[in-house]
C-alpha cells in the first residue's frame, strides 16, 4: 500500500488555511512596548482563531529577571487588555500560555545564546517544534546587528527544521548605509527570502485593499496613468506628539520615521504596475520598480521639492500643548522635523509628469491617513455657461485610517430648471458594510511570517531604494535653514500651502 | 411625505404599518429626510447601506420576531434590505399587510449611524399565494438575493420554488427539521434541480469546527499516511434538536471525502446517542478516528466552551489542541454562511453520501 498522501482530501472547502509547520518563536525584547500591546494579543487572537501551528512556542528573551509563570502572567494582562477577542478565553488562554517561555540574557552575552539554543532544543523535544524557528527583533534597532551576530556565532540559526525566519521591526537602518550593513548582516545568517521586514502600515486592510481595487475593478485601471490622473496626494496625519519617544524622533525625524517606510510603500503601492501572478516576489518586483523610477531630489533642489516643519505650542481638541522643543528628551534648539511634504515623480511610461504630493505630520489636527487620486478636470466649455462655479475635478480616495473606505468625489446637477453642477460624494465605508471584523495588522503580518509568506513585507531592495531616496533629501536639509514652525493643532507651516499653491493646486483637507 | 418624528420613529427600529404597494415610495422619502437632514449639524448623521436582500421565510409570529432580533444583529456586520415574509396557514380568512422599520447603529469611529431597512410582509390564506409578487419588486438591483428559510422548506415547496427562482444563496437549519433523516433525499434532489443557487444548512454550519479539528490532525505528512488506515470513525451526538442529522453529515463527510464505497463507510462510521438529561440539548459530543496504530479524539468541554484534540500515536503529530467553539446562535451561524456565495460541493457530497447510507440502511 502506498502509504503518502499528497494532499489533506479533508482540508477541501474549508475557510482555513492549513495548520503552519511547527516552530519556535523567539521574542526579543520580550519585556517591551510592543510585545505586551502588539504581539501576544496578535498572537493570542490567532490561537483563539486556531491559526497557530499545532506545535508551538513561545520564547520571550529579555535582560530583566523574570519566572516563566511571571512572564505569563504579565502577557495575560496585556492580552486581557488588548485583544479584540473580549472578554479572554480562559481554556484558550490556558493552552497558549502553556506554551509560553522566558529566557533572560543581555543581548550581546554569548552564553545566554548558547543557553537559548539548549532550551529551544528541549522545546523541540518536549513540544514538538521540530526545529523550526522564527526569530522577531522587538527591541532598541542599536541592538539588531550584535543579536544577528549572536544568533549566528552560537548556531542557534541553523537548526535541522525548515530554515530559520526573522521578523525585524522598523526602523530599518538610519540610512542607506546602515540599511545595507543590517542587511549584509542578516543576508550572513538568514536566507533573504526568510528575512521579514515588518512595515505595518502593509498589514492594514485598506492598504491591501489599494491591490484589490486598481486589479480587481476593470473601471478604474484604465484611468489609472497620466493621461487622466492631475496629481497624487499622500498624507498620513498624526494628532500626538512625540510623547515619550523624544530621545528616539530626535535622531530620526519625520522622514525616516514613517515617510521612508510607510508613505513610500504606499505610494509604490498606488503607483505599480499589475504583477503577473498575487505572490510575494512578484509584488516587490513591481514595487521596487516603482521605487527606482522616483526621481532623486538632489540637494540643491529640496528647496524647491520639500518642505520641512517643526510643532511650535499650539492647542488639540481645546487644550494648550507644547511645542516640540519644550518635549521630553528633545534638544531646546532642535532642527528635527515634525512635518514633511515632498513632491516627487516617477519617471516611468505611466506616471511622466504627474506629481505624487507625500504630507506627514504630528500634532495635525486630527489622526487621519489617506490616499488621494485627483483626476484632471473635464473641458469647461459644456457647463462654463451655466455654472456659477468652475467644476470640480473628480477625486478617488482611499482611507486608510480611521474609517477605512474609499469615496469618490463626481459632479452632479443640482435639480431645477437651471444647469447647475455640484460635487457629490460616494463613500463605501468598511465599517458601514463589513462591521469591524477586521484581524489586527500584526495578527495578519504574524500569521504571514509563521507561514513564510512575504507578501506584506518588505525586501532589502526596496527598503534600501527608499534609504537612497531620503538621504539625498537629508543632505540637502543638512545646508539648509531650519524647519519651518507651526501652531500645534493646524494642518503644518503656511510654507506648505504655498509650496503646492505655487502649482495651481490645493492640499485636502482630510 | 414623512416627517421628522416618523424618521426618528423609523430609524429608532419602530415598526411603522404601510400598504404593500406603497412600500419603496415610504422608504425613500424617509432616506430622502435623512439626507437633508445630514446637511444640518445639529441633527443625527444617517446613512442606508445594503449589500443584498435579504428575505426571511417564518411561519409562527414568534419565528418572525426572532428573525428581527437576528437582523438586528446581523446588520452591523451583513448591511442588507431584510425582508421579512410571515406566511400564516393557507386555511385562515386572506391578509396580507406589511410594515417598515430600520437596523441602525454607529458606523467605525464616527458618529454617523448605518441603517438598514426591515421590510416586513405578512400573509395568510390565499394571500399567501401572492407573496413572490409582493417581494420581487422589493429586491435591490445588482446585489444578491439571500433567503433565510427558517422552516422546511420541502413543506412548503410552491412558495419555495417562486423564492429560490430570484435567490442567489438559500438557508435553511435541517436540524429544525421534524422528520428530517426521511428529508434528506428530498432536499438533496431539490439541490440538484437548482445549479445556479447556492444551499447552506446551518446543521452542516454547526459542525464547522469539528471538521476543522479533524482535518488539522492530518496536515502532518505523518499523520496524513494513516488515513489510509482509518478502521473506525466513532461519533458520539446528545439528544438535542438536529444532533443526529450533524452526526450523520459529518460522519459522511468522512467517507465522502476519502472516497469510501457505501458499503465500507457502512462498517467504519458508528454513531451513538447518549441519553442522560445532560445531552438532551446538545450535538456532537465527541469523535473518535482509530486506525492501526493510533487513535485521534475530539471531545467537547460543554463546561468551558471548548474542543480538546488529542493524538495518541508512536511519534506524534501534534500536542493536544483546545479550541474555543465558535458561536452558535443563529446569528453567528448565518454570519458565517453570508460571508461565502459558492455552492459548497463538500456539503454535497457529504449530504450525496447521508442519502445513499440511510437507503442501504433501509434495504
Amino acid at each position: 500500500m502506498q502509504d503518502t498522501i499528497a494532499a489533506n482530501p479533508l482540508r477541501e472547502g474549508l475557510s482555513t488555511q492549513p495548520a503552519p509547520e511547527p516552530c519556535a518563536l523567539v521574542i526579543f525584547g520580550a519585556t517591551g512596548d510592543l510585545t505586551h500591546r502588539k504581539l501576544v494579543p496578535a498572537l493570542y487572537n490567532l490561537a483563539h482563531e486556531g491559526q497557530l501551528p499545532q506545535s508551538f512556542a513561545i520564547v520571550g528573551f529579555a535582560r530583566r529577571p523574570k519566572t516563566h509563570d511571571q512572564f505569563r502572567a504579565e502577557l495575560r494582562d496585556a492580552v486581557a487588555q488588548f485583544s479584540r477577542f473580549q472578554p479572554i478565553n480562559p481554556a484558550v488562554w490556558d493552552a497558549l500560555a502553556q506554551a509560553i517561555f522566558y529566557h533572560q540574557s543581555e543581548f550581546a552575552d554569548p552564553k545566554g545564546f548558547k543557553t537559548l539554543g539548549e532550551f529551544l532544543q528541549k522545546l523541540d523535544a518536549e513540544r514538538g517544534t521540530a526545529g523550526g524557528r522564527l526569530f522577531y527583533l522587538a527591541m532598541s534597532p542599536t541592538e539588531f546587528i550584535g543579536i544577528i551576530e549572536q544568533l549566528g556565532a552560537s548556531g542557534v540559526a541553523r537548526t535541522h527544521g525548515s530554515p530559520p525566519r526573522i521578523i525585524v521591526e522598523k526602523p530599518f537602518g538610519r540610512n542607506l548605509l546602515t540599511a545595507h550593513e543590517l542587511n549584509h548582516k542578516l543576508a550572513g545568517v538568514f536566507p533573504d527570502r526568510q528575512v521579514f521586514r515588518i512595515d505595518h502600515y502593509l498589514g492594514k486592510e485598506t492598504v491591501q485593499n489599494i491591490v484589490a481595487l486598481r486589479f480587481g475593478n476593470e473601471i478604474f485601471e484604465p484611468l489609472w496613468n497620466q493621461k487622466y490622473i492631475d496629481h497624487i496626494q499622500i498624507t498620513v496625519a498624526e494628532s500626538l506628539g512625540v510623547e515619550d519617544r523624544g530621545s528616539y524622533y530626535d535622531n530620526s525625524g519625520a522622514l525616516r520615521d514613517m515617510v521612508q517606510n510607510h508613505l513610500l510603500q504606499l505610494l509604490s503601492l498606488v503607483a505599480m504596475e499589475p504583477p503577473p501572478v498575487l505572490e510575494g516576489e512578484a509584488i516587490h518586483d513591481e514595487k521596487v520598480k516603482v521605487l527606482r523610477a522616483i526621481r532623486p531630489i538632489t540637494p540643491d533642489q529640496v528647496q524647491q521639492l520639500t518642505v520641512r516643519g517643526q510643532y511650535a505650542p499650539g492647542s488639540m481638541a481645546g487644550k494648550p500643548v507644547p511645542g516640540y522643543r519644550e518635549e521630553k528628551n528633545v534638544a531646546p534648539d532642535s532642527r528635527t522635523e515634525t512635518f514633511v511634504v515632498l513632491k516627487l515623480f516617477i519617471d516611468n511610461w505611466r506616471w511622466a509628469g504627474i506629481p505624487f504630493y507625500l504630507r506627514h505630520g504630528k500634532r495635525l489636527p486630527k489622526g487621519v491617513a489617506e490616499i488621494a487620486i485627483q483626476f484632471q478636470a473635464p473641458p469647461a466649455v459644456l457647463f462654463a455657461a451655466e455654472s456659477p462655479v468652475p467644476l470640480q475635478p473628480n477625486v478617488l480616495v482611499l482611507r486608510i485610517q480611521p474609517d477605512e473606505g474609499i469615496a469618490i468625489r463626481m459632479n452632479a446637477k443640482v435639480p431645477g430648471n437651471t444647469i447647475n453642477l455640484q460635487p457629490v460624494k460616494m463613500d463605501f465605508r468598511y465599517g458601514g458594510s463589513f462591521g469591524a471584523r477586521s484581524p489586527e495588522a500584526y495578527e495578519r503580518l504574524l500569521h504571514d511570517a509563521i507561514l513564510g509568506d512575504s507578501t506584506l513585507f518588505t525586501r532589502h531592495d526596496e527598503v534600501e531604494r527608499s534609504w537612497q531616496i531620503i538621504d539625498a533629501i537629508i543632505d540637502g536639509w543638512n545646508a539648509s535653514p531650519a524647519p519651518f514652525p507651526y501652531e500645534s493643532g493646524t494642518w503644518g507651516p503656511t510654507e506648505a500651502d504655498e509650496f503646492i499653491q505655487r502649482d495651481g493646486r490645493e492640499w485636502r483637507r482630510p | 411625505m414623512p416627517d421628522r418624528a416618523q424618521l426618528e420613529t423609523f430609524t429608532a427600529g419602530v415598526e411603522t404599518a404601510v400598504d404593500v404597494a406603497q412600500i419603496e415610495r415610504q422608504l425613500h422619502e424617509l432616506w430622502q429626510l435623512a439626507a437633508e437632514s445630514e446637511k444640518d449639524p445639529s441633527q443625527r448623521q444617517i446613512t442606508r447601506d445594503c449589500l443584498f436582500s435579504f428575505i426571511v421565510l417564518c411561519e409562527t409570529d414568534a419565528g418572525a420576531a426572532h428573525a428581527g432580533e437576528v437582523i438586528s444583529s446581523l446588520t452591523s456586520q451583513h448591511p442588507c434590505r431584510a425582508i421579512v415574509l410571515s406566511a400564516g396557514l393557507d386555511s385562515a380568512p386572506s391578509e396580507l399587510s406589511a410594515s417598515i422599520s430600520a437596523h441602525c447603529h454607529l458606523a467605525g469611529t464616527g458618529q454617523k449611524q448605518v441603517c438598514c431597512e426591515q421590510i416586513a410582509i405578512r400573509a395568510a390564506g390565499q394571500s399567501v399565494a401572492h407573496l413572490g409578487s409582493a417581494v420581487l419588486p422589493l429586491l435591490e438591483s445588482d446585489l444578491p438575493t439571500i433567503v433565510w428559510w427558517q422552516g422546511n422548506f420541502l413543506e412548503r415547496i410552491d412558495l419555495f420554488r417562486r423564492l429560490v427562482a430570484v435567490a442567489d444563496r438559500v438557508i435553511y437549519d435541517t436540524s429544525a427539521w421534524t422528520h428530517a433523516p426521511s428529508q434528506l433525499a428530498g432536499l438533496a434532489r431539490v439541490i440538484t434541480e437548482y445549479p445556479r443557487c447556492s444551499f447552506a444548512d446551518l446543521s452542516w454550519t454547526r459542525s464547522g469546527l469539528w471538521r476543522r479539528l479533524a482535518a488539522e490532525f492530518f496536515d502532518e505528512p505523518q499523520c496524513r499516511a494513516e488515513l489510509k488506515r482509518i478502521r473506525t470513525v466513532d461519533i458520539l451526538h446528545g439528544g438535542g434538536p438536529g444532533a443526529v442529522v450533524r452526526a450523520l453529515l459529518y460522519g459522511s463527510w468522512f467517507a465522502a471525502q476519502l472516497h469510501w464505497p457505501v458499503p465500507e463507510a457502512k462498517m467504519r462510521i458508528h454513531l451513538s446517542q447518549r441519553d442522560d438529561p445532560e445531552a438532551a440539548s446538545v450535538g456532537i459530543l465527541s469523535v473518535t478516528i482509530k486506525t492501526d496504530r493510533a487513535t485521534f479524539s475530539i471531545r467537547s468541554d460543554r463546561g468551558e466552551n471548548t474542543a480538546s484534540a488529542t493524538v495518541e500515536m508512536p511519534h506524534a503529530c501534534g500536542l493536544p489542541r483546545k479550541r474555543a467553539f465558535w458561536r452558535s446562535d443563529d446569528a453567528s451561524l448565518l454570519s458565517q454562511e453570508l460571508d461565502h456565495s459558492v455552492r459548497d460541493a463538500v456539503y454535497e457530497k457529504a449530504l450525496a453520501m447521508t442519502v445513499a447510507l440511510l437507503e442501504e440502511d433501509s434495504h
